[in-house]
């Protein structure tokens, strides 16, 4: 029986660091009198898909407020610091 | 944001999401899935989305108000990406044998393009570092979407495995130090819907010592440095980056050129000019890279030459003058959205236009008087159009962009004297969104990639690095630190 060959390579894979896991927010128990943050990059099919689903929000929870930004693909942390004491809730979709 | 959320995702780019959610150290977050296949069939007005979101409604609802579980809350978890240790062995009957379990193997775990590689054994590696000074522990940035460490070594790794040679390797290095400048958006070309791809211009001396084709076929197959430096960057930032067509590289067609990108040099004998490097503050006689981003999957706008018919250089720029006005003056409107990203203007609007040019036809634009900033000059005059022809819609778009900052402020005058009755209204905000290399050979054809003039995850799409440190070639062996410049 022949002798096995070897072949002995470097990993060209980046590393990553390591990072450690954030958890979400704590859910809301119920929507009624929140306040609903709904936030996508204004692509006219997402604007559709946000309208109807704001409709649908305010007749189950007619005390709801909305609170909608057409924003860029990415929401800055900035922004984002901003929006929170304006909201309880968010729905975020970014896309085309 | 310390609020509850939830993300809709379709389901083609679910494993996008859950991909990115992991990149930053959120792997808990929800996401609400919706079909592809209806979504966007059915996007283009309320009417048909209603019975989509009526469906998806609850699952919404539920995201929000459903207790998180334990794994959901879990912060006591690292995230990793662990790709496994530092080497890795192969055991098979024979060499040969070796090579192709090697090859079945890293495609199978995501980490080659697809075609044959050469294995990078230490030995290999060790000869591509000869080519250059730089320590192979020196880290010169991080490759999206994963943030990627690019060091030396790891790019030399992926260089062996492209098929490089060491006296290509600065090259190599200058391209990826342009890509992964913090200002670079290197995000939109790897990972977008677009299938954006790059261009990658190697100017000054080292490229004839590289034996770099830039005659005729500079953009085709058969000639090692042009097609393995563009393979080596494929490779590295594909392998540092960690991107896959499909899972996070939601590139939809693919790019045209997948596995070299466009890579070519200047055509330093023939060019009548400078180098392109020269007019963006580097030394004629200095060796650069240029990487840009392009457009996607029909990239180019040829304005002819060749052997087809005759040509005149001036029937040549009407032609490039008449491309620009008809693709750039639709952007009119554009103009006053305030971008996708968070740049004014970002990733919609006005654009970057790549002029390749054949050196015959600058050499005749040479004898009219023309060097590349006069022809940028000549070209972005030329393309102005009469205010009296645009419409209000244009006008609207245009005198927005003033306000909101799409036109920055160093260019606002010249678009508030521009936009009235008499006036000419540029198409470009500026003539350095015009950029001329000189490659090919004779006959030779002048054509053009155009990108936007702002991308819309960072703020540049366009840089030109320095090479250096180099060993094998009198070219690029400056040493100290690299100055990028960007536009």
């Amino acid at each position: 029986m022949s002798e096995k060959v070897k072949l002995e390579v470097l990993n060209p894979r980046g590393v990553v660091e390591a990072k450690q896991a954030n958890a979400p927010a704590p859910r809301l128990t119920d929507l009624a009198g929140k306040r609903v943050g709904l936030y996508h990059n204004g692509k006219p099919g997402l604007d559709n898909f946000f309208t109807v689903f704001e409709e649908l929000l305010k007749n189950k929870y007619p005390t709801v407020k909305t609170n909608l930004i057409r924003g860029s693909f990415e929401i800055t942390d900035k922004d984002a610091e901003a929006w929170a004491p304006q909201i309880d809730t968010f729905v975020y979709g970014v896309g085309d | 944001m310390g609020k509850p959320g939830v993300f809709i995702t379709c389901d083609t780019f679910a494993d996008d999401a859950e991909s990115a959610s992991r990149d930053n150290a959120m792997p808990g977050v929800r996401r609400s899935i919706i079909k592809s296949s209806e979504f966007y069939k059915l996007r283009g007005d309320v009417k048909t989305i209603r019975p989509l979101v009526e469906g998806v409604f609850d699952n919404i609802i539920d995201a929000i108000t459903t207790p998180l579980t334990l794994d959901e809350a879990d912060t006591a978890r690292e995230i990793k990406d662990d790709d496994g240790p530092d080497e890795i062995t192969i055991t098979a009957e024979s060499f040969l044998a070796a090579i192709e379990e090697l090859n079945q193997q890293f495609v199978e775990k995501r980490w080659s393009d697809g075609l044959p590689f050469i294995p990078p054994t230490p030995e290999r590696v060790k000869w591509m570092l000869s080519g250059t000074t730089r320590s192979p522990h020196e880290v010169i940035g991080r490759v999206n979407p994963k943030q990627g460490i690019a060091t030396i070594e790891k790019i030399a790794i992926n260089a062996v495995m492209a098929g490089a040679r060491p006296e290509y390797l600065p090259v190599i290095i200058a391209a990826m130090e342009a890509l992964t400048d913090e200002y670079f958006d290197d995000l939109h070309i790897l990972v977008s819907a677009g299938s954006f791809s790059l261009i990658i211009v190697v100017s000054g001396p080292i490229a004839k010592e590289l034996n770099m084709n830039s005659g005729i076929g500079f953009l085709g197959h058969g000639w090692r440095a042009n097609n393995t430096i563009g393979r080596a960057v494929r490779l590295a930032t594909l392998n540092i980056g960690k991107m896959w067509p499909g899972a996070n590289d939601m590139g939809l067609t693919g790019r045209v050129n997948p596995h070299t990108f466009y890579t070519f040099a200047e055509n330093a004998d023939l060019s009548p000019w400078q180098p392109y490097h020269a007019g963006r503050g580097f030394k004629a006689k200095d060796s650069t890279v240029t990487v840009a981003t392009i457009g996607g999957a029909s990239p180019m706008q040829n304005f002819y030459g060749g052997m087809i018919g005759t040509w005149t250089a001036e029937g040549i720029l009407d032609n490039m003058v008449n491309d620009i006005i008809r693709t750039d003056r639709g952007l009119f409107m554009l103009w006053g959205v305030k971008g996708v990203g968070q740049y004014p203007g970002s990733g919609v609007g006005a654009r970057n236009h790549f002029i390749i040019l054949f050196p015959e036809l600058a050499a005749e634009l040479k004898n009219m008087g023309y060097d590349q900033k006069s022809l940028q000059d000549g070209v972005y005059k030329r393309t102005a159009v009469r205010y009296e022809e645009l419409s209000p819609a244009d006008r609207r778009g245009i005198q927005t962009g003033i306000e909101i900052g799409v036109v920055p402020a160093e260019r606002k005058a010249v678009f508030e004297a521009a936009l009235k009755p008499g006036g000419m209204v540029p198409v470009l905000i500026s003539p350095e969104n015009l950029h001329f290399f000189v490659a090919g050979g004779a006959p030779g054809c002048a054509f053009s990639f155009s990108y936007f003039r702002l991308p819309p995850y960072n703020r540049i799409a366009v840089m030109t690095r320095l090479v250096t440190g180099a060993t094998l070639t009198r070219a690029g062996v400056i040493e100290g630190k690299n100055v990028p410049y960007g536009a």
